[in-house]
């Protein structure tokens, strides 16, 4: 099945992801908190990368006002990014982190909603089938270099990137993405 | 208990809001109670009957005097419509939300059916409720195919998700859809408030499905809108024949906005959303007075007591809650049953097979090819089946989605 999924397919299935994950992120406390919290701010940073170096491209090239689109949608992310590097620095554990999640959580949701709107559907619309499965294999490339999400106990290399600040994520997966691309 | 008729509301001059009392804030999108949700939906439901009721009155109605009455209180119903309609968040797709209508359907129909005192009534909604609780099913199917989210975030596990009456045997004939009406001078009050409950709650639901069916580009969606879409026709035609045709305009539009009054003060008592709950208050207030209004007009026109053809007081509120063994028992009882003329059969009669095959033409509808191209993009059907396994041991499925 995923060699037959589009890049649509799978950034609809990260979007339903996130939104699990932002509702267990509220929902829950202690070390379960902090797993969510690590599973989101990876995946997020896998589907932002994913975004902004293979889907928004291919947007601004093949659909209708296609700059006009994917220049708000990139404003979006980079608040969004912003709101979750402070979070990621501040911590699932301090005060100000519940209300801070529900700004960031609010301004993603409404990013996924603007695209599922304004962006996939004309993406279906005009590009060709095997170029959006091509993308989707892209996305998976990059997110394989992506850190896995951490398990309590076990130091690894992703869980020293998670440790470190947030931006790191994104430039090491946007090496990759770019990398998928050319292949 | 609570008697709308013993009670002042707030004077109709004093009713109108503006814009910054109109932008009301919306639940939220992925916290909110899910029962909150259904009460704004099924609430949005009443306040799009009474506007349409209006309207439909105002055209018939050749005392100018009257039809300016009805403007006023209908400009009032209009931005009620607009507030309780715009508590839903933007976030959700229009197939989220049609998940959420689904639920009403089931939820608030299943009630309906425990409470009602009419066995033929009763029948009516046993009968229907087997329907939405199959589109509830397909729906949470297509949710999953073209936008990967789970039924779950939307019904959590109030509500089950799993086969009903198969919706492809919905399409009945047309004249097998229309049922006996009560009898307005012996009905229980309560029967008539149900009638009109659920009459609003599946013509908003049509509207609903005919009109944002084609938004979506997935042949699969547009197919399964236009499909259930076309049920909720045959629903709306099942409902409001339960209503007497013998009831004057003035006597309707009594019925009509003491319904509101007993939708108001159930939901005011059950909300668990405090800006929700404070918003039903206001609405009861204001409803209470468009009440008065219509009870004037009834004894001026009408020359009769409002008083006798109403309860004493509100019946038992209105409550959304599980109903998963009620549905199971129907489910295990009722689910081949179908219509001829008004009343219920088991067998396909001759009029129900030509109406299949005329539809069908020996194809399947989608909402069977949803459950099939579900099954063969994730290896199973979606399905929430939270006290066991299915009645109907036919209806078993293979394995559970997770």
């Amino acid at each position: 099945m995923p060699d037959q999924e589009d890049v649509v397919d799978l950034l609809l299935a990260q979007h339903a992801r996130i939104e699990e994950l932002f509702a267990a992120v509220l929902a829950g406390t202690g070390e379960a908190r902090r797993e969510s919290f690590h599973e989101l701010v990876r995946l997020l940073a896998v589907h932002e990368t994913a975004e902004e170096e293979i889907v928004h491209p291919l947007a601004r090239r093949s659909i209708d006002a296609g700059d006009d689109v994917v220049e708000a949608r990139l404003a979006e992310e980079r608040a969004a990014k912003e709101l979750l590097a402070e979070l990621h620095d501040i911590g699932p554990d301090a005060p100000s982190f519940d209300s801070r999640i529900v700004v960031l959580r609010d301004a993603v949701l409404a990013h996924a909603t603007y695209e599922e709107r304004y962006e996939f559907p004309q993406l279906r619309h005009s590009v060709d089938a095997d170029r959006l499965r091509g993308a989707a294999r892209a996305v998976r490339a990059a997110e394989a270099v992506a850190p896995t999400r951490p398990h309590p106990g076990v130091e690894s290399a992703s869980a020293n990137l998670l440790a470190g600040p947030a931006v790191a994520v994104f430039d090491r997966l946007r090496d990759a993405a770019r990398d998928a691309m050319r292949h | 208990m609570f008697n709308p008729l013993d009670h002042q509301g707030i004077p109709l001059e004093r009713q109108l809001r503006n814009w910054r009392e109109l932008d009301v804030d919306p639940i939220d999108p992925l916290a909110a109670d899910p029962y909150t949700r259904c009460r704004i939906i099924a609430l949005n439901g009443i306040e799009v009957e009474a506007i349409l009721f209006s309207h439909h009155f105002a055209r018939t109605c050749t005392d100018p005097e009257v039809k300016r009455q009805l403007a006023e209180i209908r400009y009032i119903e209009a931005q009620q419509q607009r507030v309780v309609n715009w508590l839903l968040p933007g976030v959700p797709s229009a197939l989220e939300t049609t998940i959420a209508y689904e639920q009403v359907a089931v939820d608030l129909t299943s009630w309906v059916a425990r409470m009602e005192p009419d066995p033929y009534l009763q029948q009516a909604y046993e009968f229907g409720v087997l329907e939405d609780f199959d589109h509830l099913y397909r729906y949470a199917n297509l949710f999953e195919l073209i936008e990967r989210r789970r039924a779950a975030k939307v019904v959590d596990d109030l509500t089950e998700v799993m086969p009903g009456r198969p919706t492809k045997a919905h399409h009945r004939h047309p004249v097998d859809n229309v049922r006996d009406p009560y009898d307005r001078t012996t009905v229980d009050p309560l029967s008539k408030l149900h009638a009109l409950t659920i009459m609003a709650a599946e013509q908003q639901t049509m509207n609903f499905y005919m009109n944002v069916g084609p938004q979506y580009m997935e042949p699969i969606a547009r197919q399964l809108y236009q499909e259930i879409g076309l049920i909720e026709e045959e629903h709306v035609t099942h409902y409001e024949s339960l209503v007497d045709p013998g009831e004057t305009w003035w006597e309707r539009l009594v019925n009509h906005e003491y319904n509101e009054c007993y939708l108001y003060y159930s939901f005011m008592t059950q909300e668990s959303d405090p800006k929700v709950r404070a918003i039903w208050e206001l609405h009861l207030n204001m409803e209470v007075e468009q009440l008065r209004i219509a009870c004037d007009l009834m004894r001026r026109h009408d020359g009769r007591e409002p008083a006798d053809i109403l309860a004493p007081a509100l019946p038992e509120p209105v409550r959304f809650e599980p109903n998963k063994e009620f549905l199971r028992n129907l489910l295990a009882t009722q689910i081949d049953l179908t219509t001829l003329g008004a009343g219920y059969v088991r067998e396909a009669h001759e009029r129900f097979e030509r109406m299949q095959q005329q539809l069908h033409g020996g194809e399947a509808p989608a909402s069977e090819r949803v459950i099939d191209e579900h099954r063969a993009k994730f290896g199973d059907e979606y399905r929430i089946e939270t006290a066991g396994p299915h009645p109907v041991t036919a209806l078993r499925g293979e394995k559970q989605h997770a």
